[in-house]
């Protein structure tokens, strides 16, 4: 109960609060209507309105006529010590003169700028735009007016001193900055003016830097180099946006035309640093790109990924492609990358192709060879040699030959094991363990050859290697 | 001492010759990367018991006193059984300098060095791969031009033969704007996947048959590339120096299409000409939509041994698989993944009456990855393989943390059981740990890590060891450049998927 009563209090407390606020509020600006009879005249109190010199605002005294304390409640408020700051061209005196100039006859009136259309002069507002826009026959929206009707009201950004980097902050942004290529490629060809210039609608509200946010090629970029630099303008915020091609899966594999076909439109967005980033080993192809630095934007961030191409198992697979292409790796790869797995490092724990601790557990994957383990070791120097260290290499002949244990005549039963995995044997064994037996010169006498063998042909290729098991004699000479 | 002064030289001779060089380019690119871990690990240590001394185990079978299970060859004296090994710690230190220079006078000619120094801090060598201390992986001079590229020196060739290194020298032509490309090379070979020569003793330590001196390196290519596809057909022969015997003769190739940007096929097929047999092919038919990935393909595998050996007349099979995975995104920061594939061995031709081998298997997993705004990313994952030889099923999960730009820690755990067909051995791993980089500027970076691991052994006998350990590894990358190269140059994307797809 008494939580309801608090949470009850505080809402109450909260109501009268943002009341007050509001009074407070409204009672900053002064009430045209009620003051409605008194002032038949705008120029009574807004003198500087029609006359170049004279004050815009009353001074306080004149309210204090009335408002004294005896006649009205006292009001403390003092004219605004400087015109507000804004990106507006506008004055009120150079704009009476100027119309009178143009038009002696002209029934312009206050309140054609600051009452909505019919309704009373004395409902004063700040200037409604939709008059200034009427008046000076622009037909569009505010926000959506041509390009050359900017200027017709405001100055460019740069001239517009007086606004801080916080009002900057709040200028509106026009519908045409939502279509869906606007940041594509709309805004390039909306502010495009000739060779050199840029469009006035950009200038009034960007400078240089906010482009350099994103453009690396800004140096190369009429538009850009026409607007003046100014940090305000780095109030309003943008990234760069991967364009929609992009997002294809297939992209990355086919970037490599459009970007040498077309150059230019790349380094808008991609910096040297950018391409190198994934073509370490082929710096050539970004020198088309621009490096980065001083007047440039940062660049797009390239983070480097596999192509959808190769896949998580394609350090399993990359054989293939890389036998038929060896190029393209070359794209992306350094050759000491290639090294680091295709020539194993004694230190390294996990030389980055097995996973950690697969040292321990390798039998299994060795034994039928999920991977061809010579495309990356060495027979002798990583199998044999760790296998004689811990006392796995058949180094005293075939008299240890009870390792395995677990089938009882191995020894005169191997053969199928043998020729199932034969690298597995030969990572402990040595050929004179075999010859033992399979010598024609002597021992058993076991003949080894089976299914596949070409005697033949291995005969003419290496004869040496007959006259291991036999002799000078070799059999069909 | 003498290898004291053996490592002084050879780094006062790299530094020297890097300083010649920077000075010459006007252009140079150079990082320094140097990476220690400390590791221990722990293997088996043979043993021998007289047989009188042998008894009768529970099971019915010889085991020693104190229950060892052993193998008693007929007629020898003897009895022989693995006991657990001592722990081994090795401490490798590997610094890697990798240099290319341009600018040197003449548009488009380069130099790139990779080398390599390394030693094993614990002293005993215990850990592979940290010989020779010096190891010189590519250096030769390109001469680039829009038609033509030559180059001359140690360098590795890429193509699906796989990535040979030799020092001798390539050009390529390319046929005006035809996308055709001439490919020819020719020089002294040096062993497979690795930098050294094959006649390193570093190669052989279970004392093999080996080549007495290099083989003669020399090949071709011919290579379309279009918009829509691109293809290459390589041929590559080796040959012994003195005997004039092959080592090896091969001719592969390799296709890529894509007819439509989100479908592809990659094929490809390696032939060896000395064994009459294909050795891998592959083909590959992908899709690729902004929320799908969908694979299909499939595969032969079968290892190339070169012909200095013998192991190719032993006929090993290939293996035939079909395999498929798909990768979906239902939103942009969640990527679910599955994959499986099964294989069956080609007929061994073998009679093996008293041991039941499996000639087929199968793998599977599948996972998820999750990206939480641009600082958090979260990764699990299950995989369960079965096949010839060994099993596996596990989780991993693997969670990493951006606090800035410039530092990530990651953090990951995983679980597996692995049993062997061969051996008892069912071992389980559990592997919890950390890392993290920090790169303070673009051209350092620094990053540590460690890992406990608790590993157990399980053996119905003595021979069952549990065997914990903590792994710790630390690297610096340095990365010195000319004002021509100032750009930031972030790491490539080469991890294999931690968990889920494989």
């Amino acid at each position: 109960m008494r939580l309801r009563a608090r949470l009850g209090a505080l809402l109450l407390i909260g109501v009268l609060a943002t009341g007050s606020a509001l009074a407070w509020v409204a009672q900053d600006r002064f009430d045209h209507w009620q003051h409605r009879k008194l002032f038949p005249s705008c120029v009574g109190c807004h003198a500087g309105a029609a006359e170049a010199g004279a004050a815009l605002w009353p001074q306080p005294a004149n309210c204090a006529d009335c408002h004294d304390a005896a006649i009205e409640d006292r009001v403390e408020w003092a004219p605004p010590a400087a015109p507000r700051a804004s990106n507006l061209k506008f004055t009120h005196s150079g704009h009476a003169e100027e119309i009178l100039r143009a038009k002696p006859d002209s029934a312009l009136r206050c309140s054609s700028c600051h009452s909505e259309p019919g309704s009373d002069p004395m409902q004063v507002r700040v200037a409604v735009v939709r008059n200034c826009l009427d008046c000076h026959r622009i037909r569009a929206e505010h926000l959506e007016a041509p390009d050359s009707a900017c200027v017709v009201c405001h100055v460019p950004l740069v001239q517009a001193v007086r606004l801080s980097r916080t009002d900057v902050s709040r200028f509106p942004a026009p519908p045409s900055h939502r279509a869906p290529d606007f940041w594509e490629r709309a805004h390039g060809e909306q502010a495009r003016v000739g060779s050199r210039g840029v469009a006035a609608s950009c200038a009034t509200c960007h400078a240089r830097d906010f482009c350099m946010e994103c453009h690396v090629n800004a140096p190369e970029v009429a538009a850009i180099q026409a607007l003046q630099p100014d940090p305000r303008s780095l109030a309003h915020r943008t990234e760069l946006r991967a364009p929609a091609s992009h997002t294809d899966p297939t992209f990355l594999f086919g970037h490599g035309r459009p970007a040498r076909k077309e150059a230019a439109e790349c380094a808008t967005c991609h910096t040297q640093e950018s391409c190198l980033g994934c073509h370490e080993a082929s710096p050539t192809v970004a020198l088309a790109m621009h490096t980065a630095g001083p007047g440039r934007g940062p660049g797009a961030r390239v983070e480097r990924k596999r192509p959808q191409s190769h896949g998580i198992d394609f350090t399993d697979t990359h054989a293939e492609p890389a036998s038929a292409r060896p190029q393209s790796c070359g794209a992306c790869h350094a050759r000491t990358q290639c090294l680091d797995c295709h020539r194993p490092n004694a230190a390294d724990p996990s030389p980055g192709y097995h996973p950690a601790g697969f040292l321990t557990t390798h039998p299994a994957a060795a034994y039928t060879r999920d991977q061809s383990c010579a495309d990356c070791h060495n027979q002798s120097q990583f199998c044999a040699d760790c296998h004689v260290s811990a006392g796995l290499g058949s180094t005293d002949g075939l008299r240890g030959s009870g390792y395995h244990d677990a089938k009882g005549e191995f020894l005169l039963n191997h053969g199928q094991a043998a020729r199932q995995n034969l690298e597995s044997c030969v990572s402990c064994h040595s050929e004179r363990d075999c010859l033992s037996c399979h010598s024609a010169q002597g021992g058993r006498r076991f003949n080894p050859h089976g299914p596949g063998f070409d005697p033949e042909t291995l005969r003419r290729k290496n004869p040496s290697m007959c006259t291991a098991c036999h002799g000078a004699t070799i059999p069909g000479d | 001492m003498n290898n004291l002064l053996r490592r002084g030289a050879w780094l006062s001779l790299a530094l020297l010759g890097l300083g010649s060089g920077l000075a010459e380019a006007q252009g140079y690119r150079l990082r320094l990367d140097s990476r220690v871990q400390r590791v221990t690990y722990r293997g088996l240590t043979m043993d021998s018991i007289p047989v009188g001394e042998v008894v009768t185990g529970p099971t019915g079978g010889p085991r020693t006193p104190d229950n060892f299970a052993v193998r008693c060859p007929p007629g020898d004296s003897h009895c022989f059984f693995f006991r657990a090994g001592p722990e081994l710690t090795g401490g490798p230190l590997v610094t890697t300098a990798d240099l290319t220079l341009w600018g040197l006078g003449i548009s488009g000619l380069s130099v790139r060095v990779n080398g390599r120094l390394g030693l094993d801090l614990d002293g005993d060598e215990t850990w592979p791969g940290t010989q020779p201390e010096a190891q010189l992986v590519e250096a030769y001079a390109e001469y680039a031009h829009r038609q033509f590229t030559i180059r001359g020196g140690r360098q590795l060739l890429v193509h699906r033969l796989g990535i040979t290194g030799f020092d001798g020298g390539r050009g390529i032509v390319r046929v005006g704007r035809s996308g055709v490309e001439v490919d020819g090379y020719v020089g002294l070979g040096l062993a497979r996947a690795t930098a050294l020569t094959p006649t390193s003793p570093a190669l052989d330590p279970l004392d093999e048959f080996q080549p007495q001196s290099r083989q003669i390196l020399a090949g071709g290519a011919l290579g379309y590339r279009g918009r829509l596809w691109e293809a290459r057909v390589d041929y590559q022969r080796e040959v012994d120096r003195d005997s004039r015997n092959f080592v090896s003769e091969r001719t592969a190739l390799s296709l890529n299409v894509r007819p439509t940007p989100r479908w592809s096929f990659a094929a490809g097929a390696d032939y060896d000409l000395a064994n009459t047999w294909f050795g891998n092919a592959d083909a590959m038919l992908r899709y690729t939509a902004p929320w799908i990935t969908v694979t299909g393909g499939v595969r032969q595998y079968r290892p190339h041994f070169d012909l200095w050996t013998i192991w190719g007349v032993f006929s090993p099979v290939p293996y035939h698989a079909a395999e498929g995975a798909v990768f979906v995104r239902p939103i942009g920061s969640l990527e679910l993944r599955a994959r499986g594939e099964r294989y069956t061995y080609s007929d061994t031709e073998t009679q093996t009456p008293l041991v039941d081998v499996d000639d087929d298997g199968w793998r599977l997993g599948f996972g998820a990855s999750y990206s939480l705004g641009q600082n958090w990313r979260f990764d699990a994952g299950y995989r369960e393989e079965y096949g010839p030889g060994a099993s596996s099923h596990g989780f991993d999960a693997v969670v990493s943390w951006l606090p800035t730009t410039v530092l990530s820690i990651t953090g990951y755990g995983s679980t597996l059981d692995r049993p062997l067909e061969f051996r008892f051995n069912e071992a389980s791993v559990d592997v919890v740990g950390v890392d993290a980089e920090w790169s303070p500027t673009d051209q350092l970076r620094l990053a540590v890590g460690g890992a406990r691991y608790r590993e157990s052994r399980d053996r119905p006998d003595a021979a069952a060891f549990d065997w914990d350990q903590t792994r710790l590894h630390a690297r610096v990358t340095l990365l010195l450049r000319s004002e021509t190269d100032v750009f930031r140059l972030p790491p490539a994307l080469r991890t294999r998927p931690r968990a889920g797809s494989r």
